[in-house]
């Protein structure tokens, strides 16, 4: 695996929504970075569907039926459907495929009646948590791969959301412990995503599928939701966004091992990501609020490709079931902005969701696209390893963070920002200096297993 | 891109409406090497806290050092964090240091300290999700709890033997996924036919008020530092339905 050496983009100037620099098409003719938005609706079937394959695929039918039914009755012209699985999905993987068998059934239909053109992304789950199995070589590592295997026969995208390092992350993130968020994310996070990827990639082509992407949901996102809102004293948001910086270092290999995107769109690093790949990007904000809250609602739109809600439990509403309330909402959100496209008012649009949220706190500060860029610059010019370039990252994050007086912090998230820049300071230059301190350090954590990364 | 200089018509910082003033860790202990251990605790000094603490039992006894250093340098630790002045991640290095200290006062006393009684964790079968169930566990086990850590991916039979064989004030349930969450019930069922009557908390991710108090025995759990006061609570006798009407509805 070849480490990205230069930027997609000359400046974030030139990034924008609904353009990457390589777009991707699929079987129906949905382009995704060619040129507009693309709405991604992810249904979740409701607790006690899951008892059978059969309850399962008939929840699935009713949900993703009424998202593209949702489509033809306001005219929304594409629609992207993403079944994130839940765990009976992958540790049945027949049940993954059968699933999304039925889903391109009913797209084809749809295509074929109405001229809606749909495209279905399987997400097999990552069951391997690294403190209970070896990550390469367990019942639930070959389950994922295998359901891998049964999705990319139907399915048009395939993604995931990998858990390497988690066991380091979770017992450095509620420890302040900077050191071990870049040996958990960057290099643990790295090296077990090139090992999977690489197959991910190569089950893909075999059923010429699209190899997605990957998303660092197990860990940038859990900093992100514990430092929270307004409210929370979990986690400093300056951590958070650090957290998020340092994951860029993983979240990439998969577009370095040939994943080309969408990517996923919980993966809020993915405007660092589209600055350096180029890749077509999927994200979520103010629409994902049906599942979380986050301080990044519009900005986070700035520069996407495809506008997604993270996911949505099924059940009724007054407006429909909320997949298809859902699916309603996100494809007026893309009208609007592919509407601003067409009258070439882009740039007034994306100021508008950049300055809505660029200061409302840390996250939406650093993924602004102008930030972002810079993050991802600093990624590519220290390229030496996952570990310089993950703190480079963090590096360049915190610097934006205390330079920018707008940029409002709390004196105990500024003195936090201060104290983690330090430790970064003090960390060894190289990475096997890194790797050989941290193995010490983190000998005694719980399940932390070395050799199942290959270390 | 043109921005604007003004945004009090866009957002409202209300974090920094609300920061609370820096203030000290008050004196805790009348013996000033103890005060010393209670310090490092305040610090989330680990090895400090080891030091100060094999020091200290040159002189003290065990259950002095804990009872005078650890234990009260830990609860100012819980009052800094109530009065929002902490933040998570110092409450766990502050556990983690008084628990340095801690082992070396039950390696000198060739025992384990009596704890307030056993509380039983696990995250659901299916769900490996369970940073919330970390943080529980460690909170618990700060404010004098022993905690059964049945870890994560927990069949419903296992966590139904472990509470017929450690007969719990109370147990715990963590799942992130609502598809995962349908275990609580089976185990609240299993516990009802067994007798039982153990207070089980539930909570993290997708898990809500109604579907908890959906079944008997279930407590909603909405922040994952709520726990100590329920097994608190759980601890004085209040029993489930007291413990819902208290904390949930």
């Amino acid at each position: 695996m070849k480490f990205s050496s230069e930027m997609a983009y000359k400046s974030a100037d030139e990034m924008m929504f609904g353009t990457a620099k390589k777009p991707v098409k699929t079987k129906r003719g949905l382009v995704f970075g060619g040129g507009h938005v693309i709405p991604e609706i992810v249904p979740h079937p409701r607790p006690g569907s899951e008892k059978t394959m059969k309850s399962l695929l008939r929840e699935y039918e009713r949900a993703n039926g009424d998202a593209l039914e949702r489509c033809v009755i306001v005219g929304h012209p594409q629609l992207l459907i993403e079944n994130e699985h839940i765990f009976q999905m992958t540790h049945n993987p027949k049940w993954g495929g059968e699933i999304a068998a039925q889903t391109a059934k009913q797209m084809d239909d749809y295509l074929q009646k109405y001229g809606l053109k749909a495209a279905y992304r399987a997400t097999p789950a990552d069951l391997r948590k690294p403190d209970m199995v070896d990550m390469r070589d367990s019942d639930y590592t070959r389950e994922v791969i295998e359901s891998f295997a049964e999705c990319a026969k139907y399915a048009d995208v395939v993604s995931i959301e990998s858990m390497g390092g988690k066991e380091i992350f979770d017992h450095a993130i509620i420890r302040n412990d900077i050191a071990g968020l870049l040996f958990g994310q960057a290099v643990l996070g790295g090296i077990d995503m090139e090992w999977m990827w690489n197959q991910i990639v190569a089950i893909a082509k075999k059923y010429n599928c699209i190899a997605g992407g990957d998303t660092n949901c197990a860990e940038a996102n859990t900093a992100m939701f514990m430092a929270g809102g307004f409210l929370s004293k979990d986690v400093p948001h300056t951590l958070a966004a650090l957290s998020r910086a340092i994951c860029a270092s993983r979240t990439i290999v998969a577009y370095e091992c040939g994943a080309t995107g969408p990517t996923k769109d919980c993966a809020y690093e993915d405007p660092i990501i589209k600055s350096v790949t180029g890749v077509p990007i999927s994200c979520e904000g103010k629409t994902s609020a049906c599942a979380h809250a986050d301080l990044c609602g519009n900005v986070i739109a700035a520069v996407t490709d495809v506008w997604s809600n993270e996911a949505v439990e099924y059940h009724d509403m007054f407006g429909g079931t909320t997949t298809a309330v859902f699916t309603e909402i996100l494809g007026y959100d893309v009208a609007a902005m592919n509407a601003s496209i067409d009258l070439g008012y882009q740039k007034e649009f994306q100021a508008c969701l950049v300055n809505s949220d660029k200061y409302r706190g840390c996250h939406g500060f650093m993924l602004s696209p102008d930030n972002a860029w810079q993050i991802g610059k600093a990624l590519v010019d220290n390229n030496e390893s996952l570990y310089s370039r993950g703190k480079a990252a963090a590096m360049k994050c915190g610097e934006l963070m205390l330079g920018d007086p707008k940029l409002k912090l709390s004196v105990f998230e500024k003195e936090s920002l201060e104290g983690y820049m330090k430790d970064m300071k003090a960390l060894p230059d190289k990475e096997a200096d890194f790797i050989d301190m941290c193995l010490k350090k983190y000998a005694k954590v719980k399940g932390f297993q070395p050799k199942a990364y290959g270390l | 891109m043109k921005y604007l200089t003004d945004y009090s018509n866009i957002f409202t910082r209300y974090d920094l409406n609300i920061e609370v003033a820096r203030q000290a860790a008050r004196k805790v202990s009348k013996d000033e090497l103890l005060q010393k251990v209670a310090d490092s605790v305040v610090r989330g000094d680990d090895e400090e806290s080891a030091k100060l603490t094999k020091e200290a039992l040159q002189k003290k006894s065990p259950m002095d050092v804990i009872n005078e250093g650890l234990i009260p340098g830990m609860n100012e630790v819980s009052r800094l964090w109530d009065e929002g002045v902490y933040f998570l991640p110092q409450v766990i290095l502050a556990s983690d240091a008084m628990n340095a200290g801690i082992a070396l006062c039950e390696e000198a006393m060739g025992k384990a300290m009596d704890k307030k009684g056993k509380v039983v964790t696990h995250t659901a079968e299916g769900d490996i999700h369970d940073i919330g169930q970390v943080i529980v566990n460690a909170l618990l086990n700060a404010n004098g709890f022993e905690v059964i850590n049945l870890g994560a991916d927990v069949p419903v039979d296992k966590v139904v033997e472990a509470c017929r064989v450690n007969n719990p004030v109370m147990v715990t349930g963590t799942a992130l996924m609502t598809t995962t969450m349908t275990a609580f019930p089976k185990i609240a069922s299993q516990l009802k036919r067994l007798g039982l009557n153990i207070p089980f908390v539930c909570g993290g991710g997708a898990v809500s008020e109604e579907y908890v108090t959906s079944f008997e025995l279930g407590i909603w759990g909405k922040e994952a530092n709520q726990a100590p006061g329920m097994a608190e609570d759980a601890l004085s006798g209040d029993n489930w339905q007291a413990m819902r009407g208290k904390w949930n509805g």
